[in-house]
């Protein structure tokens, strides 16, 4: 259990701060020249937070084994800022989305 | 390799599992204080010991506090004499183990008292991973 969620940072939708933020910033910045760099970054995005929920429900099903509860809630709470980083970027994404497909032209 | 704050967390992590393994060793040595020997002369139990070592998570780049061994006491023995106990010897001396409660329950503070300060650990290491995230999400 713990292992296969610990295996999750391996991915690439598991992203952590800094990296996250590059990649944004890369996301954004091919923006101009190509308009697929949006969806591609979604589609990663959404599949990080499929992962992560996987993971959550993996470490929950553990509390029924033999792992101790501090790996779980270790592992829950790894989750849960995964998540939230994923989402917020994501929701980063779609406001500067809108903001360039609002543009006066 | 990994984000510091979660590295903080996975160490305060293990910091949390050593803590609460010492606590089970503690509550041995307690539940135990008056185990006397099967046979008549036999020794009794006899109270454990823990001790720690930091290892190096590769995966984490951090160095991490892990169980190095669980012991045994050596110290002598109680004797107390007491020739209508089933475990008493010939001459009517029974050994009881060598568990000192207030010494076990000293430690049992410093277990609980550690245990504190690696949770105070990941708190403010949470706390910080999300008011960081929080720039992201309110800037707008």
């Amino acid at each position: 259990m713990i292992p296969a969620l610990s295996s999750l940072s391996l991915l690439p939708g598991a992203l952590s701060l800094p990296q996250a933020a590059g990649a944004a910033a890369q996301a954004v910045a091919a923006a101009g020249g190509s308009g697929g760099a949006f969806d591609h970054m979604l589609d990663q995005i959404s599949a990080a937070i499929d992962n992560l929920k996987a993971g959550e429900a993996a470490a929950i099903s553990g509390l029924e084994g033999r792992a101790p509860v501090q790996a779980v809630v270790e592992s829950i709470m790894t989750a849960e800022r995964s998540l939230q980083t994923a989402v917020a970027i994501r929701d980063k994404l779609v406001s500067a989305y809108q903001t360039i497909s609002q543009m006066a032209i | 390799m990994i984000d510091p704050l979660a590295a903080s967390i996975k160490i305060a992590g293990s910091g949390l599992e050593v803590q609460s393994a010492r606590l089970r060793v503690v509550a041995e040595n307690l539940a135990n204080a008056q185990s006397t020997g099967a046979a008549p002369g036999a020794d009794p139990y006899m109270r454990k010991t823990i001790t720690f070592e930091s290892t190096l998570d590769e995966l984490a780049g951090a160095e991490l506090v892990h169980v190095k061994n669980i012991g045994r006491d050596s110290r002598p023995f109680r004797i107390e004499h007491d020739p209508g106990s089933p475990a008493a010897d010939s001459k009517g001396f029974v050994k009881y183990p060598n568990v000192d409660t207030i010494m076990e329950m000293a430690d049992l503070r410093e277990a609980n008292r550690s245990y504190e300060a690696n949770l105070q650990v990941i708190k403010q290491a949470n706390n910080l991973s999300s008011m960081t995230l929080d720039l992201l999400r309110n800037a707008s």
